[in-house]
């Protein structure tokens, strides 16, 4: 175990928006190094150091960066997506209200790198409590000089964040829905290509990054990007905020680096300590409902990393981990995660529209037991119609946790018909 | 119970951060809140369009796509029980039943007064203290029989259990 970093001021500063108590803490150094760096070097720290994109898609940080860096229009827009609203996801939340600082340094580095003015923060209804604590940290980051004109006392250096409120939508969480979101259009995804970096908020060139993906910029330019990778592993640097909900006994947001063995993570008592029921392990649902799952058989030795999890065709996603115990039947735990990407479905394209719903009718005949001998081949044939035809990754996700539990647990659906 | 907004006081909220086309939600969240029934009517979403200059019927489609965003006059106080898979499965049935014992509704319906109606939500991003339920802008965890039953009491005896500000997860 290594101390944390990315948590390192959690629950140590009496106000988190407190611009003293952050500065004390190492807070703002690594905007005072990005200004005095060349520019080039500030994005060949950032490809070093591997950091994979912490919302869950886990594209590279800094292929995004540069691409970005080399479109030539302006004005560029820097927005954070911190509508955090996959189930089983809780890690933004903690950034967000406890150290909300360290996500307005990596979005000035941004604006900086990127000669912004405008930077937007898409914080989810949700939170509305958030909303005052974050705002409180902008305006004194404002009153302090690291917003609004003149930032550090240069000349010319001059950004602003706004939190924009989400309403409710999970989808706005996909990065071009989330855009339009905030346009005050209704939040519905756009058909990609162009993307965002080319044709992204008001049409403008626009990046868009994770809250954990931001607060990580501070640390890389801190410590190097080299060394920020080797926290992790050789395919993906850095720590990750892990959530455990679920039958795990101490459930909650812990910072693993990656690379951790899976056993620590559940049982290990500075992390998971076990499963809370007594029981067994049944499986764990990895990176939110549009994740895979995963089974006992398959996570013997794991180590939590990109790749590792990859060769066993898990992912990492978000960071959850939702763990089951072997009480929860596999069929009826998908009943509810269709449930939800049924009423998360934002309607624009029929796939996902109708493919959801069918889905959700489709399990329902297992749960009840009255699903007949085609049923199953059915619902393999809606999952490859709904993943292939869906217009954005919502859609194109539904299927992942259904097909992984089918590859290892056909029985189990076999079982059910009747 | 909140009396009915004055077309300025609706004013006030709409250009409260700038009156900007960007903040409709967290306008309308606000008027909504502040709204003795808990939804947008026609009257404040006309005003909105008109303030923001944008078309009531952006106003009205914006309002029905949102699940936070309510177009309808609401009960009192909504409590929505998470389902998502980690508090679905950490007994957030359990509180549902003795929800619906408590108040005598089924989920999706009000009381007779007016005063409590019983819904689902997706995940409100606390899962580390399900099963929980939310209501307003308060959430509340770690839910037995009786906090459930204790909170209940306290919203019927008119505390105002809940503040805007608050959680109440632990």
């Amino acid at each position: 175990m290594i101390d944390n970093l990315l948590l390192k001021r959690i629950g140590k500063m009496t106000d988190p928006a407190s611009i003293e108590e952050y500065t004390a803490m190492g807070g703002f150094e690594a905007l005072r190094k990005a200004v005095v760096m060349n520019k080039m070097d500030i994005l060949s720290e950032v490809d070093a150091a591997m950091l994979l994109g912490r919302g869950g898609a886990a594209y590279p940080m800094g292929r995004k960066w540069r691409h970005l860096y080399e479109n030539p229009r302006y004005p560029r827009y820097i927005v954070c997506n911190a509508d955090e609203g996959e189930p089983g996801t809780f890690k933004d939340k903690v950034l967000l209200s406890q150290d909300p600082l360290s996500v307005i340094e990596g979005m000035v580095v941004a604006g900086y790198l990127f000669g912004a003015e405008a930077g937007f923060i898409y914080i989810r209804g949700e939170y509305r409590n958030i909303q005052n604590v974050f705002q409180q940290a902008l305006d004194n980051a404002v009153k302090h000089g690291y917003l609004g004109k003149h930032i550090l006392g240069i000349e010319g250096f001059a950004y602003t964040i706004t939190i924009v409120s989400g309403a409710g939508a999970y989808v706005c969480g996909e990065n071009s829905a989330l855009l339009n979101s905030i346009e005050g259009v209704t939040g519905r995804p756009r058909v990609k290509p162009p993307h965002l970096a080319d044709v992204g908020l008001f049409k403008q060139p626009t990046l868009v990054n994770n809250v954990e993906s931001f607060a990580n910029v501070p640390l890389i330019l801190n410590m190097g990007g080299e060394a920020f990778r080797a926290l992790g592993t050789e395919k993906g640097g850095g720590t990750k905020l892990i959530c455990l909900s679920g039958h795990i006994k101490n459930r909650g947001v812990y910072e693993a680096p990656l690379g951790t063995p899976l056993d620590d993570i559940l049982y290990n008592e500075a992390y998971g300590g076990g499963i809370s029921t007594g029981r067994p392990l049944g499986f764990i649902h990895f990176g939110g409902q549009s994740g895979p799952i995963g089974f006992p058989e398959q996570m013997e030795g794991l180590n939590y990393s990109y790749e590792g999890m990859r060769d066993r065709s898990l992912a990492i996603g978000s960071g959850a981990l939702v763990v089951m115990d072997n009480s929860v039947s596999i069929v009826e735990y998908l009943e509810s995660v269709i449930a939800f990407f049924v009423h998360e479905s934002c309607g624009k394209c029929t796939p996902c529209r109708l493919g959801t719903t069918r889905l959700h009718e489709l399990i329902g005949r297992f749960c009840k037991g009255c699903a007949g001998q085609e049923d199953l081949s059915r619902l393999e044939n809606m999952l490859t119609h709904i993943t292939n035809l869906s217009a954005c990754g919502l859609g194109q996700s539904v299927s992942v946790s259904v097909r992984s539990a089918i590859r290892h647990r056909r029985c189990e659906f076999e079982a059910l018909i009747g | 119970m909140e009396k009915t907004l004055t077309d300025d006081q609706k004013k006030e909220i709409i250009h409260k951060n700038g009156g900007r086309k960007e903040n409709i939600l967290a306008i309308l969240l606000d008027l909504q809140s502040a709204s003795p029934d808990g939804y947008v009517d026609l009257q404040t979403a006309a005003l909105v369009a008109g303030e923001l200059d944008i078309t009531e019927s952006r106003v009205y489609e914006i309002a029905s796509y949102y699940a936070m965003l309510q177009i309808r006059p609401q009960a009192r106080y909504v409590l929505e029980v998470c389902n998502s898979s980690p508090c679905r499965f950490s007994k957030s049935e359990a509180v549902v039943h003795i929800l619906e014992q408590e108040l005598d509704i089924g989920v999706g319906q009000s009381t007779s007064d007016g005063l409590f109606a019983l819904r689902f939500t997706p995940c409100v991003g606390a899962c580390d203290s399900g099963p929980v339920i939310k209501i307003g802008d308060a959430v509340y965890g770690n839910l037995d029989e009786k906090k459930i039953r204790s909170i209940i009491a306290g919203l019927r005896a008119g505390h105002t259990l809940f503040r805007k500000g608050e959680n109440h997860d632990r």
